[in-house]
Parts: C-alpha cells; structure tokens; sequence
C-alpha cells in the first residue's frame, strides 16, 4: 500500500451546484502533494471531506488504504491538519492549546508539544494567551499543532497564508524536514504556485472544483525545457548545417517549416550566423521560454475551455 | 466520557462557573432577605407561611439556573460553532455524539446540582433567620420539609431539562444572545408570579418541558454525525 490518499470519483454538491465534481486524486505515501487552485476551486471542501467535516453526496474515499465510511473516526488520529484560518482556544496559551489537542487526539506527550513549537519557530509566547498572537503567530501554531500529534499525513490549506518571506521560508524547510525526517505524506493546497513549487513532488491542479490533471513536477520540469525554433522553407539543409557544422544533435523537426534545438549550448547568434552561411533561408528563430506559471496557467485556462465546451 | 467532561472543564474554565454560581447564590439571598425584612416586617404583602416562602426561594433559583444553563450552553455549544472551534472537535477520533453528550451532561447536571443546592444553603438560611425575626409563623413540620425536597428535586429535573429548550433554538441562529434571551422567555413563562400562582408550581408543566426539552435536543443531535461542518 502505497497511497495514502485515494479519492474516486469523489463530489460534493450543495443543491444543484457541484463544489467538487468527480474528482480522482492520488497521494503517495511520503510525498509532498501540492493542491494548485484559485480561490474558490474546492480545495478547502476536499480537505474537509477528508477530514469528514463536509461529507461526500457521491463518490468514494480511501485513507490509508481503507475505505471511509461515514462513522469512521480511527483514521483521524494518524492526521494532522489546518484548515482555512486557524483557529484556537483563544483564552488558553499556546501550550495549553496544544496539549488539549494532545488529549483529544490520545497522543499526550509534552515533549512533542514543545518540539512542535520549536519547528515552526514559534518563541517569545510565554504565557500569552493565542487571542493576542498576530496572524502570522496564529499560523505557525496552527502548523505547530498539526504536527504536535505525529501524524503520518499532514493535510495544510494554504499554510503559508499570512508569514512574511522568511516565515514562508522556514516552512519550506520544515515540510522537506518532515517529508524526509519522518516519512510524512503532505497535502498542501494553495493559489499561488510560487508558494508550493518548490516543495511539491506533485501538483494537482483543481479548478471549478475538477481535477484537472496530477502530474510529478520532475515530468513537468522535463516537458518544460526551452528550446530555439527555426521556421525555414529548407528544413532538410536547416538539419544538416545544424548536424555537421554545429555538430547539434538534440533538436526535433515538429513540421515540414519548423524544426525545434533543444541543445542550449549553442548561442542564438551562432546558431543564425551558422545557417545564414549555410545558405538556409531563415523566416524566423525564436527562443522559447516556458515559465512553471505559463504551464500551470495554461493547465487552468485550458480545463475552463473544456468545461465550457460542455 | 469523564474523560471528555474533564477536557470540556478544563477548556471552559471550571473556577469561572463555581464563581459564577456563589454570585447568584448571594444575589438570590440577598433578594429574599430584602423581601422578607420589607415585606414581612413592614406588613405588607411578604410570605404567607413558610410553605409561601421556600416556594418562593424556588421560583428564583429556577429563574436564576435556567437563565445561568442557557449561557453555558452559549459558550459549550453556540461558541464552538460561531468560533469554528468545531472543526477542530469535530476532526477528533471521538465519536460526534460523545462529545455533544459530554458537553449536555455538564449543563444539565450543573443546573440540577445546583438548583438543589441553592434552595438548600437558602432555605436554611432563611429558616435560621425566621428563627430569629420570626416575621413568617407557623410551624415548620417533618411533613412540610420532606414535601418540599422532593418537590424541588424534581423542579431541578425540570429546570435541567427545559434549560435544553434554548439550545435547540440558539442553535438556528448560532447565536448565544439567542440562547439567553430565548431562556429568559421561557422563564418569564414559566416562573412569573400571578398572585401566588406561577407555571412552574404545577410540576407537570416544568416536567413536561423538561422531557420536550430532552426530545428535540436528542433529536436535533442524532444525526449529527451525518452533517456538514461549514
């Protein structure tokens, strides 16, 4: 067993408006999935039905390799989460917070509390109680109690919501530090892709409350990579004064006008200076740069269009 | 479930509900003691007999306790869904039920407990002071004591489970001033004097609230496990 996750064909309607609507979703055990939506994507209620505090109208879901049903509550105590704002206790402490989580869950642990608060770097609270911390305070917390239980999956909704660029930063670190340390699963969602790239081992992409595709970020990095396009009438001499003269072997003819180099060590003004000489008539050359934002936004647009096409 | 009960104690604050308790302890005193050295002294209309008084000191603690469950309905219950809270409880490995019936348990007990009590400590010392004014006469018997306690024991039955009534409806609105005010309707129903007569002197009336009271929260909860939590 290896998914950690596994939604089929999972919905949620409220009325006659589909939030969630078919939606197979995969999670593998240790990896970091981030959850790639706008505002108001189904994010949040996906979440929730994992959690079981929205409760699915069709479709299945399976944790931990068993199946939800709808008095199951044993599952919950193998996950930590935050969902939406944080929200506390907000006359207890910090402390007192985490501990009555503790109690609630049946892991009680005082050591791990103070881990906990130690990871996210939560320091100088004392004896405060939560309903003066700033935003900012309340989201480490919020984190600080997810992991405080030692879950084996972690479900975040947009957790970096609110920290400044090295708040975001140490988050960061700690998400790889429990993916790699303690072989946690991770579901992050967020709007913003800047925010999950760089950890994320997958992303999925919701939007409209669909799936729109699951894919591994090493795929999406390698199906990313530039390349130079060469529109010419002569592509047969294109080839070869890119094969003998520049001794270029990675490119790809994509029409009977367009070849595509993706060899990159060869400089855009070489590469023209070279088939002028070789007498290849060139129309146009351009270099193409494809940026993680375009592939995703595209991703997104291009689902809409589907939908719409309904 | 004691568990439970310790946890919901220990999140709510438990010193503040003892507090809370003496206060109105002494203010009902208080009100009595101001009736009783007015009335009964000044001669006009004060307790007729003792029967008249302990009855009385019954009506106010009711008004007191009921009102006293609706807000820590408020805060056990109605805050947990205005705050959010209950996402958190809600994504507990506890069974949903459990933990609303940990939550009843407390308020339905402290309002019993405390119903009893009140009239107890006041009825006592309300006796020691007639013993000494001597404004009210007549006799105290065994007769009339024995009575008494088992009327009040099952007004504080009452009391507990009316005290429910507002949790249904606050509920709706999710609303804790709903809830006080919704108690406060119902007291001034129930226990508001007319002459010597009010609702709750016909024990049928607090008890058959009582178990209304009871009905509707079990049923508004019985398929909690089945709802959303938004």
């Amino acid at each position: 067993m290896t998914n950690v996750i596994r939604t089929r064909l999972l919905s949620k309607s409220y009325g006659t408006e589909e939030v969630v609507s078919s939606v197979n979703m995969i999670v593998q055990r240790g990896e970091i999935y981030g959850f790639l939506g706008p505002n108001g994507a189904g994010k949040s209620t996906l979440m929730k039905m994992l959690l079981g505090l929205v409760k699915p109208t069709g479709g299945e879901i399976e944790l931990f390799g068993e199946r939800l049903l709808i008095h199951s509550t044993e599952h919950l105590k193998r996950i930590g989460h935050l969902i939406e704002t944080p929200v506390f206790y907000e006359t207890l402490t910090a402390k007192q917070n985490l501990e009555l989580h503790g109690e609630y869950m049946g892991y009680y642990n005082t050591q791990r509390v103070e881990e906990a608060l130690e990871l996210v770097q939560l320091s100088n609270i004392d004896n405060k109680p939560v309903k003066q911390f700033s935003l900012g305070m309340r989201q480490r917390l919020g984190i600080a109690r997810a992991i405080s239980t030692r879950p084996e999956l972690l479900l975040l909704d947009e957790p970096v919501n609110g920290l400044d660029p090295e708040g975001i930063q140490v988050m960061r670190n700690l998400f790889r530090r429990l993916r790699d340390e303690w072989g946690l699963s991770l579901l992050i969602s967020s709007h913003l892709l800047s925010e999950i790239e760089q950890v994320a081992d997958t992303i999925g992409v919701i939007n409209g409350g669909q799936l729109i595709r699951q894919v591994s970020m090493e795929d999406v990095r390698a199906s990313m990579t530039d390349y130079v396009e060469i529109v010419t009438s002569n592509i047969a001499l294109a080839a070869f004064v890119l094969e003998e003269k520049l001794g270029v072997k990675n490119f790809k003819q994509i029409s009977d006008r367009a070849i595509r180099v993706y060899d990159l060590r060869i400089s855009q003004d070489t590469l023209s200076k070279e088939l002028v000489l070789g007498d290849v008539p060139i129309e146009s050359i351009n270099r193409h740069h494809h940026s993680l934002e375009e592939y995703f936004f595209d991703m997104i647009k291009g689902g809409s269009d589907h939908d719409a096409s309904y | 479930m004691m568990h439970l009960i310790r946890l919901e104690l220990k999140k709510g604050g438990f010193t503040s509900y003892l507090w809370g308790s003496l206060l109105a302890y002494a203010i009902i005193a208080c009100f009595i003691m101001v009736l009783y050295f007015t009335g009964n002294n000044l001669g006009a209309e004060g307790f007729q007999n003792y029967e008249d008084a302990l009855n009385a000191i019954n009506t106010f603690v009711l008004a007191t306790f009921i009102i006293y469950a609706s807000v820590l309905l408020s805060k056990l219950i109605i805050n947990e869904f205005k705050d959010k809270t209950i996402h958190l409880l809600f994504a507990y490995p506890i069974n949903r039920k459990k933990l609303i019936l940990a939550k009843l348990s407390i308020v339905f007990f402290w309002t019993f407990v405390n119903v009893v009590l009140a009239n107890l400590l006041i009825d006592v010392l309300f006796i020691t002071i007639n013993q000494i004014f001597g404004y009210v006469s007549g006799t105290l018997t065994i007769t009339l004591l024995v009575h008494h306690a088992i009327y009040v024991l099952l007004q504080a039955f009452g009391a507990a489970g009316m005290s429910l009534l507002s949790l249904v409806l606050g509920l709706r609105k999710k609303s804790a001033a709903f809830t006080v005010a919704t108690s406060i309707f119902i007291v001034m129903i129930v226990c508001s004097s007319n002459g010597n007569f009010n609702l709750a002197s016909i024990i049928a009336v607090p008890l058959s609230l009582a178990v209304l009271g009871i009905l509707i929260t079990y049923l508004s909860f019985r398929n909690i496990d089945r709802v959303d939590v938004d």
